[in-house]
């Protein structure tokens, strides 16, 4: 392996892993204001999807579309997907979960929620929008645009990129320099406090999982435009950016975007010397591997750290 | 919209205080209309999920036709009622209810309040009610058609042994275990492989019931092995990293396929008994199976009952409760903890040998990540710790998707299945039949004392 | 928001109303109740493979509904599913399901694991089991005493796969599986006649569940492969199509007969084109009868015929006959005799078995994707030969 195969490996697994990474993000927000695996977010991503997909059928695209209309076109997916993600991730905090905090049910039970809700959603997309993958109507000729150390890099690479690393500085500044993000940082950090300092927590908590949502469903509009979309595209992508989140130390932020990269770059270099079919096994052991060392993650825990 | 904020508001009119104006809620803010939008929104969702199957070549088809059909008016006209029903006829209503309530709870309380004080004082009525049961279950394969044979031996018997087994881990140890078909794998596996099935040779080829305690050893070896570097993580951590381990049995089964057949899979023999003077082979019929399997239950609950309330039991709970206060007091938390987790994968073990001996068959996609995810909502549907919850949760969980076959499409039965988790979750968030001390735990964190969770993370951290 | 009590009230109804129904079983059935007769379907109808469940139920819905409405026969037919979620694990109590309810022959089991397991219940209570999709060859080798085939198994493709390589003169070839059971025998039987004929062979598996193809796109234009098969579905094949297309691949790439699909040309769009297709099955769009059946199909379902819709549609209608032949009189073992020793000339092919079951072979022919359309090259080994 040269050292330019290397590069192109890595590039593919930096694409791989800035979706990850924004999956992981909703995971790792939600985990630290509410201390809650929302297995569920998954289904935020596909509905993401499907919500790109919709918006997208509805206006099609151009054969031959320009460059303004690409623009246009991908932002009105995005917009869909963000728009149908954080209905979704709204809708499952409120009827979901909101009444087992009422409750103040063990963890657990928000986990067996979550997996009931996933249940439901991903065979209710498959019954809605039929259960065949469907293609992303293309918003652009997906041409080879840039060349970076002898690795060119198409169009839809460099969307995934570039919105990832739009998106993850957007997150990092909202959780940072926000008031929602400070009410998110005081909820995470001692939620009894946060109430008595006059935060309102119903409210952070729906913020917290719009956001996570919003982005999840842009980033399941991406993967949608780079595979296809399909009801349960979100159980695997949603493992993986669930195992990210752990692995940067689940409730930090910056952790959950190195986690993200990290697994993906090694996912790709996993099926380019081992084969496709290990694919999770390089990026589980890695995941045990560094949990060992590091029984907290990389960066370790808690919202309030990233700052 | 400010017009009709000023006419329907009370006081709400312009000149009114800062703090008023706080105060002030609008129309569509009060509870009344909210509860009419989430009842209509519910009846739209309702439209779509016994409506039409859509259509991957045209996605806009079931939303089109579902939403302009007669389903869609039959749902909101319910909405509606039901609406009308709770917002003006509710007090004549709630007055019919209480007497009923009150009917049902001096029912309850006659009848089933005295039989738990007989059940509490007189021995021969806890022994009388045993045997019936136990001559109920006995029989239960005889009352039912040969499908429900099948699925009592398939589905209900097998998952039965895995819950008691994961119970033991979730339930009783307080550790998130998210890859408990990982060790169910490798005893179904090992039974393939000392029965001489799979296209590797073993040294001696045995007969499947002896390999039931080589596959026991197994399981305990790779608990064990699992276990040791990983327990000193907690609850989440602890979960994904069982959850790899799972992923990476599944790969191993699926991808060495000159080894385990992968998902081609491989023939395995059957249960057979030979005692020189009378020998006994087990065939297709379930019946025989669920004697088979009924007797091994019977077996750990009986050994695991003495279990829990024995020295051990009572460092388990202390873990769960307390993992710090446990080591603090003496308890060896890693011994403890990996005991369990042994113990637990053992379980799964057996399961996995019977398993695999009565379908006759093994391949990797008995083993997906979906089971793992499923049998732990079984143990916590029924009520964790509690034994005779974790069966009742996982008989009626995996009865329900059978008992749907014929009234709903198959298609979406795991549909109304989430549906009922996410429901009953929230009416009963302590499961079917949780164990007392889980239930006390539960009680006290509604009151605000203390963690209703026992997973040793939050620390007292509630929202 | 349902209030609490409303809901405290409705689930104890609708779960006593579900045990009541599931308690009223009714066992009746045995095959002949007036004239009414029993087909079940045993297939995926929920789990990950829904949706070729769906596509072969489908196909057995429109050949009962054709049946019925025609007209042409005495006797009326009714589906039963038996959703085994095309696991192993739930196979017997489906197949026991179809076979409490009395049916008279079952189009199934739709997996090869799943078959493993069913057959020999199958076989117990005398009903024929016809698949339309089950291919791991040695599964009639078993012994299976009423188990059809209606779908060439592996062995024939393969060496279709192989032979075609050679022909078009390759000297390396890429040759991914999907893991799955199907794929993976069709891609050894392709691989190991490709390494006879001396064409050096790069074996790599792709499951279907994976999340990106630019991997073993890179896999494939890093190789310097000159032609690539890939023995899954379309639905794989679709994006895995896109990515090879992106990476700059040029050279032949050839999908066996679970990517023949119209679905594999919306998937790939652009990227389809010129991909060939091997498949044991005629031309649906070229003849009349093909494409009756695709705009019955459409007409009837909103969707097009998908993977295995035709062979169970096919399947279906062999059952039919039989039994419209045999009349009020037939039971499950006279449908059973009729039907292996019975020859169908369905839409997609001629279906008729060997002793053991085995599907009768009538050719593979090749296809190739051109213009947005799938066009037919002919029989193999005609094109081979020419």
């Amino acid at each position: 392996m040269t050292i330019n195969d290397i590069w192109d490996v890595f590039v593919l697994g930096m694409v791989l892993g800035s979706l990850y990474a924004v999956i992981a993000i909703g995971y790792t927000l939600v985990y630290g204001v509410l201390q809650l695996l929302n297995f569920a977010h998954s289904e935020v991503f596909m509905a993401g999807g499907f919500g790109g997909l919709i918006v997208l059928t509805l206006v099609e695209p151009v054969a031959a579309p320009s460059g303004v209309q690409s623009v246009g076109y991908v932002l009105l997916g995005m917009a869909g997907g963000a728009a149908l993600g954080g209905t979704v991730a709204y809708f499952l905090e409120k009827v979901a979960y909101r009444p087992l905090r009422r409750r103040r049910a063990p963890r657990l039970v928000f986990l067996i929620t979550a997996i009931g809700a996933s249940f439901f959603l991903y065979n209710l997309a498959g019954k809605i929008f039929g259960r065949n993958a469907v293609p992303m109507p293309s918003a652009y000729e997906n041409k080879r645009v840039l060349t970076v150390f002898g690795t060119s890099l198409n169009i839809t690479q460099l969307l995934i990129l570039g919105s990832a690393v739009v998106m993850l500085l957007g997150v990092d500044y909202v959780v940072n320099r926000t008031k929602l993000g400070s009410g998110i940082r005081a909820v995470a950090q001692d939620p009894e406090v946060a109430s008595l300092m006059g935060v309102d927590i119903d409210k952070v908590v729906s913020r917290t999982f719009v956001l996570g949502g919003l982005m999840g469903g842009v980033a399941g509009f991406l993967f949608g435009t780079n595979v296809q979309v399909f009801p349960t595209m979100g159980f695997l992508p949603g493992v993986t950016a669930f195992a990210a989140a752990v692995l940067g130390g689940i409730g930090n932020v910056r952790g959950a975007m190195l986690g993200g990269l990290l697994l993906g770059v090694v996912e790709a270099f996993t099926v380019d010397l081992v084969g496709d079919e290990w694919r999770y096994v390089g990026a589980f052991a890695v995941l045990v591997l560094v949990l060992m060392f590091r029984p907290t993650g990389i960066l370790g825990e808690r919202v309030a750290r990233a700052a | 919209m400010k017009a009709t904020t000023v006419s329907r508001g009370k006081g709400g009119g312009p000149d009114m205080s800062a703090a008023a104006r706080l105060r002030a809620t609008r129309w569509y803010q009060q509870p009344r209309w909210r509860r009419l939008a989430a009842l209509l929104g519910t009846a739209l969702l309702g439209a779509q999920v016994t409506g039409r199957e859509g259509s991957s070549s045209d996605i806009f088809l079931a939303l089109k036709e579902n939403t302009t059909g007669t389903g869609m008016w039959i749902w909101l006209g319910g909405a509606l009622l039901v609406w009308v029903l709770r917002e003006f006829v509710s007090e004549q209503l709630a007055a019919g209810w209480a007497g009923v309530r009150e009917g049902a709870r001096a029912g309850a309380s006659g009848p089933l309040g005295r039989g738990r004080e007989l059940w509490r004082s007189l021995p021969w009525v806890r022994v009388a009610a045993l045997t019936a049961l136990a001559v109920f279950l006995v029989l239960l394969p005889l009352l039912v058609t040969r499908h429900w044979q099948q699925v009592l031996v398939d589905q209900i018997g097998i998952y039965v042994l895995l819950v008691i087994g994961l119970n033991v881990v979730v339930g009783w140890a307080g550790m998130l275990d998210l890859g408990f078909i990982a060790f169910f794998a490798i005893g179904a596996y090992s039974a393939a492989y000392w029965t001489g099935s799979l296209p590797v040779e073993p040294p001696v080829v045995l007969n499947n019931f002896l390999v039931i305690p080589v596959a026991v050893v197994t399981c305990l070896v790779a608990g064990v092995l699992l276990g040791a570097p990983t327990l000193r993580l907690r609850g989440d951590y602890l979960a994904i990293v069982t959850l790899g381990f799972h992923e990476m049995v599944y790969l191993a089964a699926r991808n060495w396929r000159d080894t385990t057949g992968g998902t081609s899979g491989a023939s395995v023999d059957r249960f057979e008994i030979d005692l020189g003077f009378w020998s006994y082979r087990w065939g297709l019929d379930p019946v025989p199976y669920y004697w088979l399997l009924l007797v091994v239950i019977a077996l750990l609950i009986f050994l695991f009952l003495r279990l829990e309330h024995s020295r051990v039991g009572r460092a388990w709970t202390a873990i769960r409760e307390d993992e710090v206060a446990a080591a603090a007091t003496g308890v060896d938390t890693v011994r403890f903890k990996l005991l369990a987790f042994a113990i637990g994968a053992s379980t799964s073990g057996v399961a996995g040998v019977i398993y695999a001996s009565k379908l006759g068959f093994i391949n990797s996609e008995l083993f997906v990540l979906l089971f793992s995810i499923l049998v732990l909502s079984y143990v916590i549907f029924g009520g964790m710790g509690s034994i005779p919850g974790v069966l009742l949760g996982a008989a009626i969980l995996i009865w329900l998707p059978e008992a749907m076959r014929d009234q709903v499409p198959a298609q979406d039965r795991f549909m109304y299945l989430g549906a009922l988790l996410v429901v009953m979750m929230i009416y009963r968030p302590q499961g079917l039949l949780p164990s007392r001390r889980r239930r006390r735990e539960l009680e006290m964190a509604e009151e605000g004392a203390g963690g209703a969770d026992s997973l040793g993370t939050s620390e007292g951290r509630r929202v | 928001m349902l209030t609490k009590r409303l809901v405290k009230f409705a689930i104890p109804f609708a779960v006593g109303a579900l045990a009541l129904t599931a308690c009223s079983d009714d066992g009746d059935g045995g095959g002949g109740d007036g004239s009414t007769f029993k087909i079940a379907y045993q297939g995926p109808l929920s789990g990950d493979n829904v949706q070729l469940g769906v596509n072969m139920v489908n196909g057995v819905k429109l050949a009962i509904q054709e049946a019925n409405e025609s007209g042409d026969y005495d006797v009326e037919f009714e589906l039963v599913e038996a959703d085994d979620g095309g696991e192993p694990g739930k196979a017997t109590a489906a197949a026991q399901s179809a076979i409490d309810a009395g049916v008279i022959a079952v189009v199934g089991p739709a997996f090869s694991g799943a078959a493993e397991v069913a057959a020999p219940n199958y076989a117990e209570a005398g009903i024929a089991a016809l698949t339309p999709s089950a291919t791991r060859p040695d599964l009639t080798e078993k012994g299976f005493a009423t188990f059809l085939r209606g779908v060439p198994n592996d062995a024939e493709q393969g060496k279709a796969i192989s032979d075609f390589f050679v022909s078009e003169g390759v000297t390396k070839a890429v040759v991914i599986d999907d893991t799955g059971d199907y794929a993976a025998g069709l891609a050894d039987v392709a691989q190991s006649h490709l390494e006879e004929a001396g064409v050096e062979v790069v074996r790599e598996s792709v499951p279907d569940d994976t999340v990106d193809h630019s991997g073993i796109a890179r896999t494939v234009t890093e190789s310097g492969a000159e032609a690539v098969a890939y023995t899954g579905y379309y639905a794989q094949a679709g994006p895995l199509a896109v990515k090879l297309k992106e990476a700059g691949y040029e050279g032949l790439a050839l999908g066996g007969d679970g990517v023949k699909d119209p679905q594999f040309l919306s998937l790939a769009g652009d990227a389809a084109e010129g991909w060939y297709f091997s498949c044991p099955c005629r031309d649906l769009s070229t003849d009349e009868k093909g494409q009756d059946f695709i705009d019955r199909y459409t007409a009837e379902f909103d969707a097009e015929p998908g993977t295995y819709s035709p062979e169970a549609y096919d399947a279906t209608q062999m059952i039919i006959e039989a039994v419209a032949e045999l009349g009020d009189g037939a039971d499950a073992k006279s449908v059973y005799e009729a039907l292996a020793a019975g020859t169908h000339e369905g839409v997609a092919k001629t279906l008729s078995f060997t002793e053991t079951g085995e599907y009768n072979g009538s050719g593979i022919y090749l296809y190739q994707a051109t213009g947005g359309a799938i066009t037919a090259l002919g029989n193999v080994t005609d094109v081979v030969g020419g």
